[in-house]
């Protein structure tokens, strides 16, 4: 290990340093650039009932057999702000930018979709 | 090339093989993550016969090693193939332009590099054609290859030190011709 470590040159640490650095920038950037899903779907009885996009701030109520949902679209992100339901598990998910809200017994499933969708499947065969 | 010359390459090239067929029965948690070991043995042609001894060993390597897996002309034998080459082209380039510059460890390094840049660009045209998403998982396999690179070339580095400390004064490099 030593004798690695004293035959590394000035440019190899400096290359591995420079290397290490831009990749971890790269990886906080490509996530931070990455274009969010751009629409909220609400699906009612498997049914798309409403199209909104994300970046529009409102607040809608959704009627279900529990009485109405209301889903709040805020700052590009979306939540149940309150429903009826026994669990209120949607409520509690809170907000979201991606993935799905589902409230089984308002048969309501609200999603954030867009042109991103499923994005990291895109690489399925590189080797060396 | 002499008989000596041959006999050099073939040898490198079974180690080569070994390295990558090993490599490629290991199980790896991401489908993309590969060592890259057989640049170790790359890399100690490169420093201790040369460029051409380098490229040599790597072409017959890819091309054996994607015959005996059964991908020749395959896409993952593209993404080796182009990887391959760019890896070395880059590697023997940084050696022959500055000289002393760079130890086995730099040299790993931007091999390890190259080899990503090729493939990356390679599957962008033929597979993926999305340029989000080359962005989104270029950072990673750079990262990785970056660690990846420092152990290949340490373990270089030390092959390199243990071959010339025992049998230095028969090597002969082609840099010469």
């Amino acid at each position: 290990m030593k004798t690695v470590i004293r035959s590394t040159t000035l440019a190899d640490k400096l290359l591995f340093i420079a290397l290490t650095t831009a990749a971890v920038a790269g990886i906080f950037y490509s996530r931070e650039a990455m274009p969010k899903g751009s629409d909220v779907i609400i699906e009612v009885d498997g049914r798309t009932a409403y199209t909104l996009a994300l970046d529009t701030d409102r607040v809608l109520s959704v009627p279900g057999p529990y009485g109405n949902t209301v889903v709040e679209i805020k700052g590009g992100r979306v939540r149940v702000k309150e429903a009826h339901c026994p669990n209120r598990l949607c409520e509690k998910q809170g907000w979201i930018t991606r993935g799905a809200i589902v409230c089984l017994p308002n048969h309501i499933v609200i999603s954030v979709g867009g042109k991103t969708e499923n994005l990291p499947k895109g690489l399925d065969a590189v080797t060396g | 090339m002499q008989l000596q010359d041959k006999h050099r390459i073939a040898v490198l090239s079974a180690y080569a093989l070994a390295l990558h067929g090993f490599e490629s029965l290991l199980p790896t948690p991401i489908p993309w993550l590969r060592l890259g070991l057989a640049n170790i043995i790359t890399l100690v042609a490169l420093v201790l016969y040369g460029f051409r001894t380098a490229m040599t060993v790597t072409l017959i390597r890819v091309v054996l090693a994607s015959i005996f897996l059964g991908t020749f002309l395959g896409p993952s034998f593209m993404l080796s193939f182009s990887g391959g080459v760019a890896s070395t082209a880059a590697m023997g380039l940084a050696y022959a332009a500055f000289e002393g510059l760079f130890g086995p460890v730099g040299l790993s390094l931007i091999g390890a590099l190259f080899h990503n840049i090729a493939q990356l660009t390679l599957a962008y045209f033929l597979f993926i054609q999305r340029i989000e998403a080359v962005i989104f998982i270029a950072p990673v396999i750079i990262l990785i290859g970056t660690l990846t690179g420092v152990a290949n070339g340490a373990v270089s580095g030390l092959l390199i030190k243990k071959i010339l400390q025992k049998d230095g004064e028969n090597i002969q490099n082609d840099k010469a011709d």
